[in-house]
């Protein structure tokens, strides 16, 4: 097999990893907000077993989540998510990020001072007001350099989507990489991502640079 | 200076009027039977050593805390009733009679001047047209023009500090609550922020500021009240407060400021 039919039959898969990418940003960032907001609840028990959900989000393997999403419920209840993998994939991804993201979005929250508060309080802002116009602008702009580090770690950890065999970039060189014998297929792999990385980075720069105005 | 009867709510020129106030922070009591009240158009200065409880009242009056006993009236009406608060919607009501302005000014650093000064109005249902009109003339009284496109960290301390009261004073409040407007502040630009109040006080806006500017409080108020452990221990005119003080307590706090 020639290089170029290696990159062409890789690049194909590139559609699938773009789909785990975005799908898994467009889920996990709302939810992980949701995630936050349970876990800084006055209510102890929701607060509490919203954290305990996190750790374990945090503490077990992407991987291990991922087989437990696409093969776990035909184990317990013998049916499947969905003959599309693509489904569960989203689903464990959505899942895992939105346990980072909520820890990001709750230290974010945290680190607004009081008086942005208090000012807003006795302006006559509601407090839904308060969080969407006074707080969450000023959240985003502190988070970004965060999010920007989970986003590149997304991007590599679309591989793991392999060990469901779901077509995408890299599940597609691994099998290259067995039938021909070859390393080649790795370093392909290892360069698309780096430079699907580098678009991110450039994106991610400007969305900051977009919120320079303050401080 | 007339003499404010205390006991009687509809006295009518009291537009802050609190009796019998009580807050503790968990165990360690902060007001202990607080009773004061502000008239219409009077400057009542607030001054005492580190946590005697001044802030606290003035958080207790802007309801940025909740007190644990005692009444809270504005225009002879009452927010707080032997403690317990009216309604939220109601709270809200009063809410509009009063503003405040913040040692740490609070401005929304990712607003505009503008911004700052018009969205609270518009929220509250005030035309866009006539919100920005009040905002221009408003900055123009803090010597503030031209800064309306600004954001406060393009801003000196004084300048944000005067940004601070032009939004507090927009939505036209009965009276005006200062948390040691300048303590955030270098000398040099406490000036410029305590002309701002002084003028406010010849405009005849009703005020109470909480300070430790000795020498403007005795300039500008038409009542001292000093507070130590929680307590009123003394107030009256300036005159009496600072050149004639009453209580030991005063004479020795006071004795710091004289060199």
């Amino acid at each position: 097999m020639s290089l170029l039919t290696m990159i062409t039959t890789m690049a194909e898969g590139l559609g699938k990893t773009c789909a785990i990418f975005f799908l898994t940003l467009l889920f996990s960032l709302p939810l992980g907000m949701l995630v936050a907001l349970l876990r800084m609840s006055k209510n102890r028990i929701v607060s509490s077993v919203t954290r305990f959900v996190i750790t374990v989000l945090r503490g077990t393997p992407l991987m291990l989540q991922l087989l437990a999403v696409t093969y776990g419920p035909y184990y317990l209840f013998g049916f499947s998510v969905s003959r599309n993998k693509l489904i569960p994939v989203v689903i464990a991804f959505s899942i895992n990020y939105a346990a980072y993201f909520a820890e990001i979005y709750r230290g974010g929250i945290e680190s607004i001072p009081a008086g942005q508060y208090e000012a807003a309080a006795v302006l006559g802002y509601t407090r839904f007001q308060t969080f969407l116009r006074i707080v969450l602008p000023q959240v985003v702009k502190r988070i970004m350099p965060s999010v920007t580090n989970e986003v590149v770690t997304l991007v590599k950890d679309t591989s793991i989507a392999f060990t469901v065999s779901y077509q995408e970039m890299f599940t597609i060189g691994k099998q290259i990489a067995n039938s021909q014998t070859s390393f080649t297929p790795f370093l392909i792999a290892g360069v698309f991502y780096y430079v699907f990385n580098l678009i991110v980075d450039r994106v991610m720069g400007r969305i900051e640079k977009s919120m320079d105005y303050y401080k | 200076m007339p003499e404010i009867n205390r006991n009687d709510p509809s006295a009518g020129s009291s537009i802050l009027e609190i009796r019998g106030l009580q807050k503790a922070f968990g165990d360690s009591p902060v007001l202990k039977d607080i009773s004061f009240s502000v008239s219409t158009g009077n400057v009542v200065t607030i001054i005492g050593p580190s946590g005697s409880g001044k802030s606290t009242l003035l958080r207790c009056a802007s309801f940025l805390e909740t007190v644990d006993e005692g009444d809270i009236l504005y225009d002879g009406q009452y927010a707080v009733k032997s403690g317990v608060y009216v309604p939220k919607k109601d709270l809200n009501r009063f809410r509009m009679l009063f503003g405040m302005v913040f040692q740490n000014f609070n401005l929304f650093p990712h607003y505009s001047v503008m911004k700052n000064i018009c969205e609270p109005l518009t929220l509250r249902g005030i035309d866009k047209e006539e919100a920005r009109e009040r905002a221009l003339s408003l900055l123009k009284k803090m010597g503030l023009e031209g800064k309306e496109n600004a954001y406060p960290c393009q801003l000196s301390g004084g300048q944000q500090q005067r940004v601070a009261i032009a939004r507090a004073l927009a939505p036209e409040p009965e009276i005006l609550f200062f948390d040691e407007p300048t303590s955030a502040l270098d000398p040099e630009l406490t000036g410029e922020v305590l002309k701002v109040i002084r003028q406010l006080a010849e405009d005849h806006m009703t005020m109470v500021v909480v300070t430790h500017e000795m020498s403007f409080a005795h300039a500008v108020s038409h009542r001292v009240v000093f507070m130590d452990g929680g307590y009123i221990v003394e107030e009256g005119s300036p005159d009496q407060v600072f050149v004639n003080p009453q209580s030991e307590r005063t004479k020795r706090f006071l004795s710091n400021y004289k060199q």
